[in-house]
């Protein structure tokens, strides 16, 4: 009952927090005046988040975002069918406060097949951090503005209308573009040159 | 039995029509992005389907309306049909979670998406076979 009321407080806070434009630094990347806004709603265990992150998302970071071209903003959207995905957020959430959240971030998603079936996040991420650093994130594991931090951005998945993971939502001139699963680089490419040309 | 055959014929024109026009009021690179999502297409084939398809579905939507040629009209209706049904199928099994890209960008894959699409294969191909019958008939 009191985690019920704890998750449905989360939730009331978070939906008031909601703002499209808004992320936590170091889970944007980019210049957030950059005349192009990706969100990418994103799932730590889902294979096709993986397959983004790995195949689109790492070009697209130098040929756009790094050009200042592209504000590239990770959105966390844990799937109810993925019984790990929240927890793994929580982890890249708090190592986000040791400003490692980039290596923790990969980490999880590098070693997906094998937290996802055996649970144990810890061993992942504390492979890539400090002794310090991993006692950091163990202790901000369950803290309420972490925890809500993730919740806000399931809030604004959810008024995104985002159903599936990876989604990504374009945004140029006023005007919003969802994009669903893993796409082909190269199309991609073409669809973000066709707008940023307009 | 033509008042079914109309009612049908009707719903179906409606449903391509509305099909074509939600693809070619948005970028047609949004709409391939769609079509390459089910990973099923080479890069070349994807832009050449969302170059084309959303057209033909305006021509068959407008052809099924008028009633002309009604026969290989609802023939090649059903086979469309019956191929994105398929492709759905396939999508769905396959557990990737993305966009049906059936009227624009937004609208997620789901097993709704599979029975509205399986009930409009199924009045395809009624149409299909009475137009059929009625030629007999009247012949």
């Amino acid at each position: 009952m009191k985690n019920i009321f704890a998750s449905l407080l989360l939730a009331a806070v978070s939906l008031a927090a909601v703002d499209t434009q808004s992320s936590a630094p170091g889970k944007a990347v980019g210049n957030p005046s950059a005349p192009m806004t990706i969100e990418v709603f994103s799932d730590y265990q889902c294979p096709g988040c993986k397959a983004l992150a790995d195949e689109v998302l790492r070009p697209l970071k130098t040929d756009y975002v790094a050009k200042g071209k592209i504000y590239l903003i990770h959105r966390d959207f844990p799937l109810q069918m993925h019984p790990h995905a929240r927890q793994a957020a929580a982890y890249a959430n708090a190592a986000l406060r040791v400003n490692k959240y980039e290596q923790v971030s990969a980490e999880i998603f590098r070693q997906q097949s094998v937290w996802s079936a055996n649970g144990q996040l810890d061993a992942v991420v504390a492979g890539v951090l400090k002794p310090d650093e991993l006692k950091k994130v163990r202790a901000l594991l369950t803290d309420s503005k972490l925890l809500a931090e993730i919740e806000q951005d399931v809030a604004l998945g959810n008024k995104h209308n985002v159903r599936t993971t990876p989604t990504m939502i374009v945004t140029h001139k006023g005007r919003q573009y969802p994009v669903a699963g893993v796409v082909n680089y190269g199309i991609l490419s073409k669809f973000l040159n066709d707008l940023l040309s307009k | 039995m033509r008042r079914l055959r109309l009612a049908l014929r009707l719903v179906l024109a409606a449903v391509f029509v509305y099909a074509a026009y939600t693809k070619l009021r948005q970028p047609w690179l949004l709409f391939a992005l769609s079509i390459d999502s089910y990973q099923l297409l080479p890069q070349w084939a994807v832009l050449t389907v969302a170059r084309t398809l959303p057209w033909f579905e305006l021509v068959l939507g407008l052809l099924l309306a008028s009633g002309f040629g009604l026969r290989w009209v609802a023939a090649l209706t059903s086979l469309q049909l019956i191929i994105f049904f398929g492709v759905m199928l396939r999508a769905y099994a396959k557990g990737l979670g993305i966009d049906c890209g059936c009227f624009g960008a937004g609208e997620a894959l789901t097993y709704k998406t599979l029975i509205r699409d399986g009930l409009l294969t199924a009045g395809a191909i009624s149409l299909t076979v009475m137009a059929f019958k009625s030629q007999k008939t009247s012949s």
